[in-house]
């Protein structure tokens, strides 16, 4: 009986703290202790000037172009995973039907594969006026179509992993509280809402973490078909380093240029999870660690 | 307060209430007792329509609730359940699992219910446990909370289905002390339960089911010390011994 009393969680530090703000300058350090030794060993220098007169407009529109990428294909891959991970554990065969299919779908299909099919005839199956309605109200011209049925299967796939991230959350809530929230006179969706989601929230997010770091280094899949992004544009000025005068050890500098801006964006994604994680940490809720 | 008449439920093949017409006037405190699988716990969900009786009618307060007007929420707020396996809310502290309710069905104001949840909390004897979750909590001490969870809806009655029979020997006293002061304080209540003890100071009429009828009913003397029916009698000798 003795148990001692606890106090309400602590707020964590924000995700902008000072502390945070060390970890990632650690980081960074070590990456360019990282790619010095590569110099040392390889003869080459990331920071040439002359590279990056060269390489600078390119690397700088590959960056736009992949962070546009992931604005766009997270938040969509996320939805679709989410929507597909509750339909799957419906009771409704309707929904978990083809949610199950889908899942098994994108599992089974390689993700350029699949890539393929939406860049080469994912435009056939957008009507003719929805064509319109994105050229004329939001600019998207029948070229950059392709590129975002291209993105959309990039989604769609990781969105296949994410439901069953998701569908695993849900099924670890027990039954017996639905019951109780039910006994208690909660609709079906406020059990939904105040009892399972938060519930599932938690138990998601530390697999979501690693599921989005993959789809971020994914997205440079899409440059495979020439979508503005880092690694599509850097391999198209690699080609024309010869051409264009410069040295063929400038491959490996901007190649490492790339991995360090890659090994950036999946550690801060994964970073800001793992405080959204720590702020939400609830006793009974964490993943044991062994 | 609550009657049924002649419930039945099957469970596909199975026919698992045979017909169960009891009555529990307001203030009295019922104890079901029978072997497992007899249709005790089917029975207390068909009165909330946890689970929905296949025939027969349920009446609160005289209004008869199993009919498509009348929205299972609303019976489930006039009718509080207690469960085996307490199914507190994981994520929620213990304060939040008894104002959760409150707020969203009842939509009271989150002051006003966190006031009355600590009240209800301190009637448990666990007005310094708010702020634990579930996980930081004893078996017993989960169950006194969902207690007084059920509580926070001021429920017309209350429906206990075996609060004791999950917890460890040393924490079912002070689950079964907080259920006796709320019968004492004229609670209606079902119980199910295996506690005789409990069972024949605090029980107004014990009723025992067997195969989903009720094969026997009295008061707890009766039951206990004359049982009638056969089957009454073996089961008791084996509980009592």
């Amino acid at each position: 009986m003795a148990l001692p009393v606890y106090v309400k969680r602590q707020r964590e530090a924000p995700i902008l703290s000072l502390a945070n703000g060390a970890r990632v300058a650690e980081m960074v350090v070590g990456g360019l202790l990282l790619i010095s030794l590569f110099e040392l060993v390889l003869h080459y220098n990331v920071a040439d000037p002359n590279l990056w007169a060269r390489y600078g407009i390119s690397y700088v529109r590959g960056f736009w172009g992949t962070l546009g990428y992931i604005a766009f294909v997270l938040p969509v891959s996320v939805a679709l995973g989410f929507a597909a991970g509750w339909a799957r554990v419906s009771r409704h065969r309707l929904l978990a039907w083809p949610s199950a299919a889908y899942i098994d779908f994108f599992r089974g299909v390689p993700l350029i594969v699949a890539i393929l099919f939406a860049f080469l005839y994912g435009v056939d199956f957008v009507p003719q006026r929805i064509q319109f309605f994105l050229e004329d109200a939001l600019g998207v011209s029948a070229s950059t179509l392709p590129y975002i049925m291209a993105a959309l299967a990039l989604a769609a796939h990781s969105g296949a992993y994410q439901a069953e991230i998701f569908r695993a959350g849900f099924q670890s809530i027990p039954r017996g509280q639905v019951e109780a929230g039910e006994a208690l006179g909660l609709r079906h969706f406020q059990s939904m809402r105040y009892v399972i989601l938060p519930q599932t929230f938690r138990l998601s997010l530390p697999p979501l973490g690693n599921e989005l770091a993959v789809l971020i280094k994914d997205t440079s899949v899409l440059g495979a078909f020439g979508a503005s992004e880092l690694v599509g544009l850097a391999s198209e000025f690699t080609q024309q380093i010869p051409i264009s005068g410069g040295e063929l050890v400038w491959q490996f500098a901007i190649w490492s240029a790339i991995a360090l801006t890659y090994f950036v964006m999946t550690y801060l994604v994964t970073r800001v999870l793992r405080l959204l994680e720590r702020r939400f940490r609830t006793p009974g809720l964490e993943v044991v660690s062994l | 307060m609550i009657r049924t008449e002649n419930i039945h439920k099957y469970f596909g093949a199975l026919h698992v209430l045979r017909g169960i017409s009891l009555e529990v006037k307001r203030g009295d405190v019922l104890v079901i007792i029978g072997p497992s699988g007899s249709g005790k716990s089917t029975f207390l969900r068909c009165i909330n329509l946890l689970v929905r009786p296949d025939e027969g009618k349920v009446f609160i307060d005289g209004v008869q609730v199993n009919r498509p007007e009348i929205s299972p929420e609303w019976v489930r707020e006039q009718v509080g359940m207690v469960f085996q396996s307490f199914n507190l809310f994981t994520h929620l502290t213990a304060l939040e699992n008894v104002t959760l309710a409150p707020i969203r069905v009842k939509k009271l104001p989150k002051a006003e219910a966190e006031t009355k949840a600590q009240e209800l909390l301190a009637r448990v004897g666990l007005a310094e446990k708010a702020e634990a979750y579930p996980a930081q909590l004893s078996g017993g001490q989960q169950q006194r909370v969902a207690i007084a969870r059920a509580l926070a809806m001021d429920p017309k009655a209350m429906l206990f289905d075996e609060p004791t029979s999950a917890l460890d020997p040393e924490y079912i006293r002070e689950v079964l002390d907080v259920m006796t002061n709320l019968a004492r304080d004229g609670m209606t209540m079902i119980v199910v339960t295996h506690e005789m003890g409990f069972a024949s100071s605090v029980a107004s009429r014990i009723v025992f089911m067997d195969t989903g009828l009720i094969l026997e009913e009295g008061r707890p003397s009766d039951i206990f010390e004359h049982p009638k029916n056969e089957r009454t009698r073996a089961f008791v000798s084996k509980i009592l011994r």
